[in-house]
């Protein structure tokens, strides 16, 4: 079933860098349809989380129109008009556990609905994150159980403090309490942690040995300090060893592939596209090449953290995002929010057109995708948690009815959202922080 | 409960809203004081001032703050030290009780001051609680930058190589305990990469960079260390691994219509290798219609180049008619297609790619500092033996920040064998190298308590452990050899010796890092490369003067560490460090050139000491304006240490909030305050951030906005009034030991790693006293944090 690596081309694209080279070149990597149907379809095979920072204006949000379909969909969706048909507006989710409302606990709590520990130091904790859980469900079989992307390269100092350490701000994914993923923004980087350095089966193959040596001696090390120390710092070295056991097995999982399926020959991209829509763009590209390789089945891409300052020229508006958010009611203000929010969006439409024209066994790459886009504040301006602006996009395999608007009476959880996404690939458990069911009428038809 | 509120009268006159203000759900206000009988005025002065002043706010059913100084005794400070320090701290920056309120007299705070510092610091001196740092402190990125500069004298660029560091308490290298595989994997890649680089051996196929420049950077003038005579380019640092030759490739900066830049008639593109030219090469724009496509394909040249660091430059030859020629005064900015277009063509990126016809590792400064005095071609297996152990020795030695032993050695001797069977003595050493780059005991730092420490008990640092937080503190990098034998020898813990050790550290070239890395964080320059100001407003800025900003605070706050000046040079001075692009940013005549130079000031430049940089200046500001709020909160947190409370949760949606853009900022942010919900705070925050006015969102001066002119009245926190800069410099030195306290605190978090608590106060008092008798010379800073308890023991568990 890993037919599709055998699709990439001898030698892709991902040198020229910039999307105009970019994307010409990905088409050309959409693998023969005649291979693919003779693949079988399966359910839901991968899930995927991409943030947007700092809310939206949820006036030009929520699609209007009150019979649960998407017949019209709102300014800020206006660029998902092509993949409409899968995709599923929910209005009036919350996130409790996020208040004291700030910045860090909007990031911290967006995949784990989880209470950050208020704190600056090395004890933080926060919650098992819901594409870590389901990573541990559905990412055992492939190299990397998850791929953590990011946007921002550079640091900044004193922006995410109010008590809060910067770990809450800037990690989406956590695979337990007390372990933030770091998520990379260095495509070159991404494509090394995907594909390697890339050279023939052979080299390929020493390479991974030579890496795998390493690791037994980075376990033996370490185990050598365990005896010396006290209790918390010899669990501070389990969790380094697990770490260690988990490269482990993605080398060996690595081995297995390149016997299986010789990768061919890529090219890594260089740098980092100056423009932020390039550089976008190729991360979203970049997560389209894991997927078809089946190299990971659990992704989350964070557009920017939150109180970022960035500019996006490309909007036509000058203003800073995070400044902007803060817009205190001001109509001109709230509209120039409104054009980042649309912005956004627009590349997540990319996303989806992208899997929706990459074919799969017997329909697409989204076919066979559940792909949660949303953020952890619904009105940035008063830092709340709640009216988040939430989509769901997703296929046929799944069961998943697009064009659909999902409007509660009622604040609701956004764990509910979670645990549903988390039953459709195979986790079963019966609730997930604050869920209070599952959201079973995403996947039912549409009454009327 | 040990007092009672003076009256309930009293306790209601503070109204509802100021719960709010302070940012506290006010669920406890509901539940009613338990009545108790008065008790007699107290004798003990601390008891009588804090019955006066702060019972109102601060006794168990109002808990303003989260502070009830109800149920602790003021004649027994040190029975609840965390409550009285921040007491402590409150009285000395005089903003308790506020400003507003009825305050005591000065006397008065001072006798109570002294007399609550002189009772927890006598409880800390006979029982000194140093915290504890954690036990496994990875090291950062930069550390790990600078540990392989130092380890193996290979320069990397550990920003492409691992992933982001995560800042607490202002710093990176606080929260680094954890490893995740991602990190892990990076590791190892690193390490094969930099083993690789170090000892020059083969590669598989010809590898490649690409080093891409700043696209806001301006290249119309010189760049210091090109040829006189050029204009723009850049010169690019670059480890050779190999002899051999390689391809040096150019391309041209485009616009969005894929045209170059600039490119108006043929230039002259020079590229150099340390500084002597190898190439000279015509670029021209292509006849008629035609693309620009290969316009600048034939800028490469292939150079034979030794292994080892090596300069690149590549730069344009300056003509005459690329004189500016218009009758408005031009713009120093020249990068953007639409506004201000590039006048000449501009380097995009350069890519070096090679070795080809490899002639072997050639003599490296790395391969000398590998081998030592060791063969590079021993000649015999035994020999080869030998000479490994002994390089592997001294390597791991350096990079374990300790005395190896025979155990130490076993595995990377292994590692040796089995990489020398594949290929030669060469990759031998490499493999091991690269087993020793990715160990733990590299890539931590591991504190251990004693192995017969009872919990909680506080020891004296090894002189070991007490090297690693001399070099990590002050050079963020590994220990040097004189360091390290000292430790060996137990001598480290000599007074003298410790005190010889930080002058000789505080004057080598590493010690810059406290700039670069520790001042760059402290001061937020390190925001500075994500600030982008709205370029209508701001035609002027881009990259080049964004670098020289930041500049002039670097090579600023390195005078004062290199002639070892005191401290309060940072506040007020009357010099700086100034290039051409700099001077006339700030309007000061007489600067000519790239290169920056100390400048001695007018009295009427408005430049000088920090608060009159544009680096900070810049990064506290907005894209479109300046922001006194952030200036103000910048301030009370980096210079005063006491930064404000967050803001409250749920920040009410204020109806009438909307505030006409065309007002002045201050009047703007009067509205603001005019909210009892955000006055508590703002009147704190924003006056200082007022006084700075005078300055705009990229530090020029000005006495006008929009016409208005400037008022740059402000104050401090502790309720002062000044005027502009100067009456806020002379604010913060009337008080030079809030300052001493703020930097020596910022640099004690640095330098252990973690945020300081109240129990670290009595040391940090000690340090600023001892700092004062030397009029806070740096060193009598660096000094007393080396010699402070927290630096020098440990806590167990």
């Amino acid at each position: 079933m890993i037919i599709t690596k055998k699709a990439l081309p001898r030698r892709t694209f991902l040198r020229g860098m910039g999307a105009a080279v970019a994307l010409p070149l990905l088409d050309a990597m959409v693998p023969a349809a005649t291979v693919m149907t003779s693949t079988p379809a399966k359910p839901v095979r991968r899930l995927g989380y991409i943030f947007m920072p700092m809310g939206a204006d949820m006036p030009r949000w929520i699609p209007p129109g009150t019979n649960g379909r998407l017949d019209e969909l709102s300014p800020i969706l206006s660029s998902l008009a092509g993949v409409k048909d899968h995709v599923t507006a929910i209005t009036n989710l919350e996130l409790r556990n996020a208040y004291p409302g700030t910045h860090a606990t909007s990031n911290a709590a967006y995949l784990s609905a989880a209470k950050a520990k208020h704190t600056e130091s090395s004890d933080f904790y926060l919650g098992t994150t819901a594409d870590q859980i389901a990573a541990q469900q559905i990412g055992q079989e492939t190299q990397l159980p998850s791929l953590e992307l990011a946007m921002d390269m550079l640091q900044t100092v004193g922006q995410c403090d109010n008590g809060y350490a910067c770990v809450y701000q800037n990690n989406l994914s956590w695979s337990s309490p007390t372990t933030p993923l770091p998520a990379e923004a260095h495509p070159r980087l991404v494509f090394e942690t995907l594909f390697g350095e890339g050279g023939n089966v052979a080299d390929r193959r020493a390479a991974l040995r030579k890496r795998a040596s390493l690791l037994d001696w980075v376990t033996e090390d370490i185990s050598s300090l365990q005896a010396k120390l006290g209790a918390a710092d010899r669990a501070r070295v389990g969790q380094y060893l697990d770490t260690v056991r988990e490269v482990e097995r993605r080398i060996q999982r690595a081995e297995a592939d390149v016997a299986d399926n010789p990768l061919p020959d890529l090219d890594r991209p260089t740098g980092v596209p100056a423009s932020y829509t390039e550089h976008a763009k190729l991360m979203f590209d970049l997560q389209v090449l894991a997927m078809q390789g089946d190299i990971t089945r659990v992704m989350t891409f964070q557009l920017a953290r939150e109180t970022s300052t960035r500019v996006y020229p490309e909007t036509g508006v000058s203003d800073p995002h995070h400044p902007l958010t803060h817009h205190g009611n001001d109509p001109d203000k709230i509209a120039r929010m409104a054009k980042i929010n649309q912005y956004h969006v627009s590349l997540f439409a990319y996303f989806l057109e992208r899997l929706k024209a990459t074919p799969e066994g017997d329909g697409s790459l989204l076919d066979h995708s559940l792909i949660m886009y949303g953020s952890g504040m619904g009105n940035p301006n008063v830092h709340d948690h709640i009216n988040l602006p939430v989509l769901v996009a997703g296929g046929a395999a799944g069961g998943m009815k697009g064009n659909r608007h999902i409007r509660y009476d009622n604040p609701t959880p956004l764990a509910n959202l979670h645990l549903t996404l988390l039953d459709k690939v195979g986790v079963r458990i019966d609730s997930f922080a604050d869920s209070s069911r599952k959201m079973d009428e995403l996947f039912q038809p549409l009454a009327i | 409960m040990f007092f009672h509120p003076r009256s309930n009268f009293l306790r209601l006159r503070a109204p509802a809203l100021l719960w709010l203000a302070a940012g506290l759900t006010p669920a406890w206000a509901a539940a009613a004081p338990t009545p108790t009988a008065p008790h007699p005025v107290p004798a003990n002065p601390t008891a009588a001032m804090i019955q006066d002043y702060c019972m109102d706010c601060h006794d168990s059913a109002t808990r303003k703050g989260g502070v009830s100084l109800e149920e602790v005794d003021p004649a027994n400070p040190a029975a609840a030290p965390d409550v009285w320090e921040r007491v402590v701290r409150k009285l000395n920056s005089r903003q308790m009780p506020p400003n507003d309120q009825d305050r005591p007299d000065e006397a008065t705070y001072n006798q109570v001051v002294a007399s609550l510092e002189a009772s927890l610091d006598k409880v800390a001196q006979a029982h000194p609680n140093p915290g504890r740092t954690d036990t496994f402190r990875r090291l950062n990125r930069t550390e790990y930058q600078n540990a392989v500069r130092d380890l193996l004298a290979v320069q990397i660029d550990a920003t492409a190589l691992l992933p982001n560091d995560e800042a607490s308490h202002g710093f990176d290298n606080v929260t680094v305990g954890n490893l995740s595989p991602t990190l892990l994997d990076r590791y190892i890649t690193a390490a094969q990469k930099i083993a690789r680089l170090a000892l020059g051996t083969s590669r598989r196929t010809p590898g490649g960079d690409t080093i891409r420049i700043r696209p806001d950077l301006t290249q119309e003038e010189h760049v210091e260390g090109l040829p006189v005579g050029t204009r723009g380019g850049a010169l690019i640092p670059y480890e050779f691994p190999e002899d051999g030759e390689y391809d040096i490739q150019v391309r041209l900066t485009r616009d969005r219509n894929e045209s170059v830049e600039g490119l108006t008639k043929p230039n002259d593109v020079e590229m150099l290798v340390d500084r002597a030219r190898v190439a000279l090469l015509t670029v021209a724009p292509p006849e008629g219609t035609k693309s620009y496509e290969g316009v600048d394909q034939n800028l490469k040249v292939r150079v034979p180049v030794k292994a080892g660091p090596h300069e690149i430059g590549v730069t344009f030859l300056k003509s005459a008619t690329d004189i500016l020629e218009t009758e408005r005064e031009p713009f120093y900015a020249h990068f953007n297609f639409h506004r201000h277009p590039r006048l000449t063509p501009a380097v995009y990126q350069v890519t070096i790619t090679g070795p080809y016809d490899a002639k072997g590792p050639g003599d490296t400064p790395s391969r000398r500092l590998i081998f030592g005095g060791e063969p590079m071609h021993p000649a015999n297996a035994a020999a080869e033996d030998a000479s490994a152990r002994r390089i592997l020795a001294g390597l791991m030695r350096r990079a374990y920040r300790r005395p190896v032993t025979d155990e130490d050695l076993r595995k990377p001797m292994e590692f040796f064998h089995a990489g020398e069977v594949e290929g030669d003595f060469d990759s031998g050493l490499e493999n091991a190298l690269c087993a020793v780059l990715v160990s733990p005991q590299f890539l931590f730092r591991v504190e251990q308590d004693p192995p017969a420490a009872k919990p909680g008990a506080v020891y004296a640092l090894g002189d070991l452990d007490l090297a690693s937080r001399l070099s990590f503190f002050l050079w963020s990098s590994l220990p040097d050899d004189e360091l390290l034998a000292t430790a060996e020898r137990g001598e480290l813990g000599k007074p003298a010796v410790l005190e010889h050790q930080v002058r000789r550290m505080l004057a080598d070239e590493r010690a810059g890092s406290l700039a670069t890395n520790f001042a760059n964080q402290w001061l937020y320059l390190r925001n500075l490369d994500s600030f982008s100001p709205d370029l209508r407003l701001f035609p002027d800025f881009d990259d080049n003067l964004r670098q020289s900003m930041r500049q002039e605070t670097e090579l600023f706050f390195q005078s004062i560490q290199r002639e070892d000046r005191s401290v309060m040079d940072l506040i007020k001075s009357d010099y700086t460090f100034l290039n051409e692009r700099l001077a006339k940013h700030y309007g000061i005549p007489n600067v000519y050139g790239s290169r920056f130079r100390r400048v001695t000031l007018d009295p009427d430049s408005h430049r000088g000491g920090l608060l009159r940089q544009g680096s900070i200046l810049t990064v506290t500001s907005y894209a479109t304006r300046t922001a006194p709020t952030i200036r103000g909160k910048w301030i009370m947190e980096n210079l005063l240490g006491s930064p404000p409370p967050p803001p409250p949760p749920n920040v009410p949606a204020l109806k009438d909030n909307t505030i006409s853009a065309s007002l002045p900022m201050r009047a703007r942010l009067a509205e603001h305050r005019a909210n009892p919900a955000c006055a508590s705070c703002h009147n704190l925050i924003d006056p200082a951030g007022f006084a700075l006015e005078n300055f705009d969102a990229i530090g020029r001066w000005r006495v006008t906005e929009e016409g208005i002119p400037i008022d740059a009245t402000g104050g401090l926190p502790d309720g002062s009034k000044c005027d502009g800069v100067a009456g806020l410099e002379n604010g913060l030195a009337a008080h030079p030991e809030v300052f001493t306290t703020t930097m020596t605190e910022k640099l004690l978090t640095f330098a252990l790693g973690r945020g300081v608590e109240p129990y670290d106060a009595p040391a940090i008092r000690q340090i600023v006293r001892q700092a004062k008798a030397q009029d806070y010379k740096f060193s009598s800073l660096i000094l007393g944090i080396v010699n402070s308890t927290p630096f020098k023991m440990r806590k167990s568990p």
